[in-house]
């Protein structure tokens, strides 16, 4: 019977499924945001769900020049380790599969998804692919100097309870959150929350930090030969990665926050990632152009970086 | 079973005969190697002899907690004062002794096939012995000045195999470079060894640790600094990093293999000895940030050199030195969790970087080229070698579920609980520089891939064979130990690494086994411990139940996937121009990225560094040993002015 219940969990709720639609969904609210701050109508709601299923429904076709076991397999490992990395993370207290990986476990999870798009792009032998994955390692080296620094400072401040000092653990992250408020309310934090802000278009790949798949000048980069299923597999788990790194930002600096009723915690957590969605990349999108590779770079190693690190400094001095 | 009929007056004899067995095998090589039929067996029965015997010993030593004792001609100590050379094995040795008979038996079964393209195996495989033995030698041997005999051994050995294609570009001029600094070692070691003889009228390592520590005069001080540095220099710590890169983009692969896998242990191995038992320094505040100084150095400067490289195994060679940063980092915490992820690292880097030593060499074997911007597509015509190099490079970069990323995750929090526990922020800026060189790392990775295994097929290699069984299958078992060690972390902590992190911790139990019970309680002065042998997580990684989820999450993929049906099946484009690539209507002709133009983003924020970087290697020997000069200058001021 408990096999049966984890097995739903992992395919049904908050797996496969679940993760499938509320990304599709997420991307959804995105297009449509960008598109009413741009005063257009913009389209449906379930736009990326329609054309993920048109996707689907077209032929795949294999380029001369491409690896073909890799170029094949890549998008299906990237969407299902993206589907296991959501179950590791916890949903307002709901997690089924606690002790598995920690908050550092998962941002290397994380990469395997970005590994995926990359090596599936090279293994395609295009140029244009080329360039697009020399650009997507560059955007990765961008966000994990200031993710990790991040993650250190909400650990310290989390950990100080135990007696190691320091925690990687979400679930004590979310005890010590339950127990002393949102992490967002500590002063030390703020600049931390804006930095994983910034990291999360970054990571997600979205504009206008999408220079890897930048579609105007080198054709979407390391997609630039996909079609049919894998490509549709791609986009889902671009959308599913809104999901994660959202709901990755609540569990980090939002958690603890509890009505008693465990299905309303779970809506009032994914209103929130709706919410940060809206914050970190519509709005983003609506208002920048895409910048250059080298410019990408330097924001996140300077910029953002300070942010995380005044916020790491702050919490070792105890503030 | 084993147990019952092997008992510990047999197994006592198991480490010298795994030494002997090796220049045995060696001597017979050059008498009769050469037949290629007499060669194989001799070759293969030395190495497997030597590898079983250490396995063998694993029961006893490792999960009883044995250690075994052997003198040479049986000169036992006399009151006190050892007298003989004595071969000692405790779980820290055989730790070291296990991950070099793997490294060796392994290359040296891929060697047979390999070296067959040159002139005079015979010779190689006399040489690839010696430098084996002298290995084991060294990991195994209770004795200061047999190690440094056991040293030399090993560098002349490396030194004769660096210039073994002595046909190549390069080949003898790295051999010199190797030569010349590595004697800067050598001398280092052999004077660091006669100060500790004069002060303690021993060679006894387990002697010398009981008394070496009560009184650390200024002599003992130079001694401490002169054996660090000799052994730093083994291990390639920077700034002696430069030589490495030559000599593994000379030497054959299977010697890289064992210079990269087992000769830089060596360094690891006597620096352990030197600061957590000979001197017992490591407790010292100043010498562990000095080791992790170093460390974080040599991580760093070598991952950004690497991602400058342009030849496959002058890349990996910086890698090496960029892994060993990573190992004398954790050790330089002197906390158990940071020896057991060092040690972890250790084993997980013999593994990896053996396996894409041996990639390096498939490719060089079956192209005969390793540099990067004439290679391209070669996962078509090498599926399996593509293969194999997916799995070294996911696990040095730290990709779960292999094992580079168990032992990164082992020293991030080592290094961050260090962090916290001396209340001082420069330890979190370690663990930064750690995880920033573990991205650094997958980039380097990235463009290895992208230029030799996917990408374009030049023409010129359209006829590239995938590489000989012979060589394909060490190279599987390689990557099988790979996902091994990655997949069951627990086990390798119980068998392997906790016994040999208790033994870092505990030398007295060393010194009791060697010299007699209770010797130093009599003779040491300090007896207070240089760190709690119990650790704790500050996280958790489960590799087990992440397979299972992935493989559940993969399956129901699939289900919906022939469910949803994605009816159109696949189709493979004919060979047609229109497919081409084209650039304003022109059509481009091999337009593969070249390799030094990938990641253009990160080296135009760093092109003043790197351009430094790559002007300071200047390749010239002067200016290298004018670096470990300078260096050792810089250790020994700061451990007079620290120590």
């Amino acid at each position: 019977m408990s096999i049966l219940k984890n097995v739903v969990y992992v395919l049904i709720f908050p797996g496969l499924l679940f993760t499938a639609v509320f990304g599709l969904w997420l991307a959804g609210v995105d297009r449509k945001m960008v598109a009413r701050m741009q005063k257009r109508i913009g389209p449906p709601l379930m736009q990326p769900a329609y054309d993920f299923f048109k996707l689907l429904g077209k032929e795949t076709i294999l380029p001369d020049n491409a690896a073909r076991l890799t170029f094949t397999a890549a998008p299906y490992v990237g969407l299902v380790s993206l589907v296991v990395t959501v179950l590791l993370i916890p949903l307002a207290g709901f997690q089924v599969f606690g002790g598995v990986a920690d908050v550092v476990v998962i941002l290397y999870l994380l990469t395997i998804p970005s590994l995926a798009l990359i090596f599936g792009g090279s293994a395609s032998g295009s140029p244009y692919a080329g360039v697009g994955i020399s650009r997507q390692m560059v955007t990765i080296m961008a966000y994990e100097l200031p993710l990790i620094i991040i993650l250190l400072a909400v650990g310290r401040l989390a950990g100080r309870g135990y007696d190691m000092g320091v925690t990687f653990s979400l679930g004590q992250m979310a005890e010590f959150q339950a127990a002393n408020g949102p992490n967002i309310f500590h002063w030390s934090m703020i600049p931390a929350a804006l930095a994983m802000l910034f990291v999360i278009p970054c990571e997600v790949g979205a504009h206008p930090f999408d220079v890897g798949e930048a579609e105007t000048e080198i054709c979407e980069g390391p997609l630039v030969e996909y079609s049919g299923a894998p490509l549709a597999v791609f986009k889902l788990s671009h959308a599913i990665k809104m999901f994660v790194m959202t709901a990755l930002f609540t569990a980090l600096f939002l958690g603890g926050i509890t009505t008693g009723m465990l299905w309303l915690d779970i809506i009032i957590v994914l209103v929130i990632c709706t919410l940060v969605t809206i914050i970190s990349m519509s709005l983003a999108h609506a208002i920048t152009a895409r910048l250059k590779v080298e410019q990408v770079f330097k924001f996140y190693w300077t910029v953002v970086t300070g942010l995380a690190l005044i916020s790491l400094i702050l919490v070792w001095i105890g503030v | 079973m084993t147990a019952s009929y092997l008992s510990m007056d047999i197994m006592q004899h198991f480490p010298v005969i795994s030494i002997m067995i090796l220049f045995l095998g060696a001597f017979l090589v050059a008498v009769f190697g050469r037949s290629k039929a007499m060669r194989v067996i001799i070759v293969s029965a030395s190495v497997l002899t030597s590898f079983v015997l250490m396995a063998l010993l694993i029961k006893p030593i490792m999960i009883d907690g044995q250690i075994i004792t052997y003198w040479m001609g049986n000169w036992a100590p006399v009151d006190g004062y050892a007298i003989g050379i004595g071969i000692e094995v405790d779980a820290l040795s055989l730790f070291f002794g296990l991950l070099v008979a793997i490294a060796v038996m392994l290359s040296g079964f891929y060697s047979f096939k390999y070296i067959t393209q040159d002139d005079s195996p015979d010779k190689f495989f006399t040489l690839y012995l010696m430098l084996a033995g002298g290995v084991m030698g060294i990991v195994l041997s209770g004795d200061l000045f047999n190690i440094f005999v056991m040293l030399e051994v090993m560098t002349f050995a490396a030194v004769a195999l660096t210039s073994f294609r002595s046909w190549k570009d390069g080949a003898r001029e790295a051999a010199f470079k190797y030569l010349v600094v590595g004697s800067i070692g050598s001398t280092c070691v052999l004077l660091g060894t006669a100060l500790v003889y004069a002060q303690c009228h021993t060679l006894n390592l387990a002697q010398i640790s009981a008394i070496a520590s009560n009184d650390m005069n200024p002599t003992m001080i130079m001694a401490f600094a002169l054996l660090f540095t000799g052994f730093g220099v083994k291990a390639f710590m920077t700034p002696f990093h430069p030589i490495a890169a030559d000599a593994h983009a000379a030497a054959p692969s299977s010697v890289s293999v064992l210079i990269s896998g087992v000769f830089t242990k060596t360094g690891v191995y006597g620096i352990i000895r030197v600061s957590y038992f000979l001197f017992r320094s490591m407790g010292m505040s100043a010498m562990q940030t000095g080791l992790v100084f170093i460390g974080c150095v040599s991580m760093f400067v070598c991952v950004t050199m690497a991602l400058n490289q342009h030849d496959f195994k002058r890349l990996l060679a910086f890698h090496s030195i960029s892994q060993i940063g990573y190992i004398l980092t954790a050790l330089g915490l002197c906390s158990a969790l940071g020896v057991v992820g060092g040690l972890y690292h250790a084993i997980n880097h013999t593994l990896f970087k053996g396996l894409l030593f041996l990639v390096a060499g498939s490719v060089l074997y079956g192209t005969g080229t390793t540099y990067l911007d004439k290679l391209g597509g070669l996962a078509k015509k090498m599926p399996q070698t593509a293969a194999l190099f997916m799995i070294g490079a996911l696990s040095i970069s730290g990709i779960p579920p292999f094992n580079g990323f168990v032992s990164k995750w082992m020293i991030y929090q080592a290094t961050f609980e260090k962090a916290a526990e001396t209340g001082s922020i420069g330890y979190a800026f370690v663990t930064i520089i750690c995880v920033v060189t573990s991205v650094l790392t997958l980039a380097s990775f990235v463009k290895v891939g992208q230029s030799v295994f996917f990408g374009e097929l030049p023409l010129e290699l359209e006829n590239t064979k995938e590489s000989p069984l012979s060589m394909r299958i060490p190279m599987w078992i390689m990557a099988g130990l790979c996902v091994l060690t990655g997949v069951f972390p627990n086990l390798m902590q119980k068998y392997l690494l906790n016994p040999a992190m208790e033994s870092v911790l505990h030398p007295n139990i060393y010194i009791d086994a060697m010299l007699g019970e209770g010797y130093t309680a009599a003779h040491l002065l300090n007896q207070t411990q240089l760190a709690s042998s119990s650790y704790t997580f500050a996280g958790y990684w489960d590799p087990l139940k992440w397979l299972v989820l992935f493989v559940i999450v993969l399956l129901g993929v699939f289900i919906a996937m022939l469910l949803g049906g994605s009816s159109k099946g696949t189709r493979a484009l004919a060979r047609d121009d229109k497919h081409d690539t084209f650039f304003g209507g022109e059509k481009n002709v091999y337009s593969q990225v070249a390799s030094g133009d990938l990641f253009w983003g990160f080296k135009h924020n760093f092109r003043h560094y790197l351009s430094f970087m790559s002007n300071a290697h200047s390749g010239v020997t002067n200016d290298y040993v004018t670096w470990g000069v300078v260096d050792l200058a810089v250790i020994l001021v700061y451990c007079f002015i620290f120590m």
